[in-house]
């Protein structure tokens, strides 16, 4: 089953009378163990493409499936659970709770959502070692580096052991040789898990982490 | 629990921020109970009196407006009230303002004469016992000291008629002076001895004890619409309608309404702020699958830890320095208006909160892939 399908999705933001497609017929299917890039530049729809696959914005038309849940047809109430319990997020800009310590941030959806503590927080201690940052994981948010609190984020969207993954720019904020590492950080703690991802970016050399590179122009996917 | 996490750690990383708030709480939940316990001593200063005597119903003179000094009533008053439906008794009451000489000292008193076995006596006794004949009375407690203790004898001014203190009750003292609860007929021989011209000593109230299960309201009116020339009041309306109680607890309850109002415009401001402040945080905890109403309780606990808190240690400071500093009156913290504090000062920060409230359920998740998690 693939992890993500989309079908001639269509998004419209509307603001006053002016209308923006910023996505227009994608046909997306991303399979079960597959990481894939998703290049574009800038206003092309990545960010919109994305929020539509996590549950984030409702597509105007078109069907979103991911895992066997049909996300277009869900209500804000249960696309929050999906978000909870089924997509990994790392965002664009702000990913870290900045009064939280690194551990903490991995913890808090599951503390929030009911989760058992120990369970979570074993969970988040494998994790933070994994990604080399167990001896960071008393210090908040605020007192880390940038690629740290990337690989945090990573983390964080790792928690919920998601089908898929969805990753805004993981890179445009850092040095290539940072940005580098943390998509080898991602590739490894990817693959091999049965996690599907859609990485974004507009930056032509980090394509070659990935199975495979969409690109989009102008809300459409090019084939 | 997830919830309770969340707010503690963040109040517990933002020490300043939540300490201050903690702290302008707690000052203004002192000022809150030192004021009531002020007001609440005052009015005991000037209606004691009537609040801890034993009438259900005081019966004033029509003319009197709840003026226990400058009301008479007509002799067979009693009898007519006595008659009316749902009144178990009814006796005459005797108020005067009398000097005495006391502990040396010549001082104003309130004298009180009522049926020694009926309405009218003070509700508790604190130390003695009751006067058990003409000339004896039971004293209020706060002039104890004043030649006012068991024990004592007060020498009425002029006219030297002799009271022995043979009891005490807490606070039943009476527009702002001793009183001395004694017989019916020790009233009389005192306004005698004052005034020895006096053509005859009338009562001036009536004390009615109504029947068990009847409504004291309910009989004060039946009394006023039935008997000539009198005023009915239950003990309650008698007490906060005397002259001078209202416009001493009217001044101080707007002074008191005004620090509720601070409380809660305080509070409110706080939250709606740091929740302004906190809007990419929160954004990013819902687009990450945080229900709003988890996030909507870490607020509760919050506001319950900042308004729990302050208030307990508000409440602490209040009745230690009533303790501590001597106010002139007897002023106490009373455990019933604690209560009464702290159910309004809890609600008031709730409903300042909705605003912050309203914020939370009205983020929307997407707006967490905006640039500083914020709409455009
Ligand atoms: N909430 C919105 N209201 C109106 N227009 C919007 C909104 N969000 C996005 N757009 C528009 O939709 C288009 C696609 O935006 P999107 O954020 O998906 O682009 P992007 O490819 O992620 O760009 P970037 O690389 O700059 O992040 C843009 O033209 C943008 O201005
Ligand atoms: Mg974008």
């Amino acid at each position: 089953m693939p992890a993500l399908v989309m079908e001639g999705v269509r998004k419209v933001y509307r603001s006053g009378s002016e209308e923006v497609v910023a996505l227009d017929h994608a046909d997306l299917v991303v399979g079960d163990d597959e990481m894939v890039t998703l290049l574009g530049p800038s206003g092309s729809g990545k960010t919109t493409l994305l929020s539509i696959a996590g549950g984030l914005l409702t597509p105007t038309e078109g069907r979103v499936v991911v895992g066997d849940q049909v996300v277009s047809d869900l209500d804000p109430r249960q696309l929050t659970a999906f978000r909870q319990r089924q997509v990994g997020f790392v965002f664009q800009s702000v990913n870290l709770v900045p009064f939280l310590t690194a551990r903490e941030n991995l913890t808090v959806v599951g503390e929030l959502a009911g989760r058992p503590r120990r369970e979570t927080g074993e969970q988040a201690d494998r994790l933070l070692e994994e990604l080399g940052l167990s001896h960071r994981a008393g210090n908040l948010a605020t007192e880390l580096s940038g690629g740290e609190r990337q690989r945090v984020a990573i983390g964080r969207a790792l928690m919920n052991d998601p089908k898929l993954v969805l990753v805004d720019e993981p890179t445009s904020a850092l040095d290539t040789k940072m940005g580098e590492a943390v998509m080898e950080l991602l590739r490894n703690e990817i693959t091999g898990r049965g996690i599907a991802a859609v990485v974004v970016t507009h930056d032509t050399r980090m394509t070659h982490y990935t199975d495979r590179t969409v690109e989009i122009v102008d809300g459409r996917l090019q084939a | 629990m997830g919830s309770f996490l969340l707010a503690w750690r963040e109040a517990r990383r933002a020490k300043g921020r939540f300490g201050l708030l903690t702290g302008a709480v707690t000052v203004l939940v002192f000022l809150v109970v030192f004021q009531q316990a002020v007001l609440d001593g005052l009015v005991t200063e000037f209606v004691g009196a009537i609040r801890n005597q034993s009438a259900d119903v005081l019966v004033y003179g029509e003319d009197a407006r709840l003026n226990l000094q400058g009301s008479v009533v007509p002799p067979v008053a009693p009898e007519q009230v006595a008659a009316v439906e749902g009144v178990a008794r009814a006796e005459p009451l005797g108020v005067a303002a009398v000097t005495v000489e006391a502990g040396g000292e010549l001082e104003d008193a309130t004298l009180f004469g009522h049926v020694l076995d009926g309405p009218g006596a003070p509700v508790e006794i604190e130390e003695g016992r009751r006067p058990e004949r003409d000339g004896e009375a039971v004293a209020s407690a706060s002039a104890a000291d004043d030649g006012f203790g068991v024990g004592d004898v007060v020498v009425v001014q002029p006219g030297g008629e002799r009271i022995e203190i043979v009891g005490t009750a807490r606070e039943t003292s009476f527009s702002v002076t001793p009183t001395l609860f004694a017989s019916y007929a020790t009233y009389e021989a005192v306004l005698l001895s004052v005034n020895p011209d006096a053509p005859a000593v009338v009562p001036s109230a009536g004390a009615v004890e109504v029947e068990d299960g009847a409504d004291p309201s309910a009989v004060a009116e039946r009394i006023t619409a039935e008997v000539e020339g009198v005023e009915a009041a239950t003990r309650d309306r008698a007490a906060d309608e005397a002259p001078g109680v209202q416009s001493v607890s009217q001044s101080l309850s707007i002074v008191l309404l005004l620090t509720y109002v601070v409380v809660t415009i305080v509070t409110g401001f706080f939250f709606l702020i740091l929740t302004v402040q906190k809007q990419p945080t929160l954004t990013l905890l819902r687009a990450v699958g945080a229900p709003a109403r988890s996030l909507v309780a870490a607020l509760g606990m919050q506001v319950l830890l900042v308004v729990g808190g302050g208030f307990v240690l508000g409440a602490a400071l209040a009745a230690l320095v009533l303790r501590v500093a001597s106010v002139g009156i007897e002023a106490g913290v009373a455990p019933a208006a604690l209560v009464t504090t702290a159910a309004a000062v809890l609600l008031l920060a709730a409903l300042a909160c909705l605003g912050a409230a309203r914020r939370i359920t009205r983020l929307d998740p997407a707006w967490a892939t905006l640039p500083g998690a914020t709409p455009r």
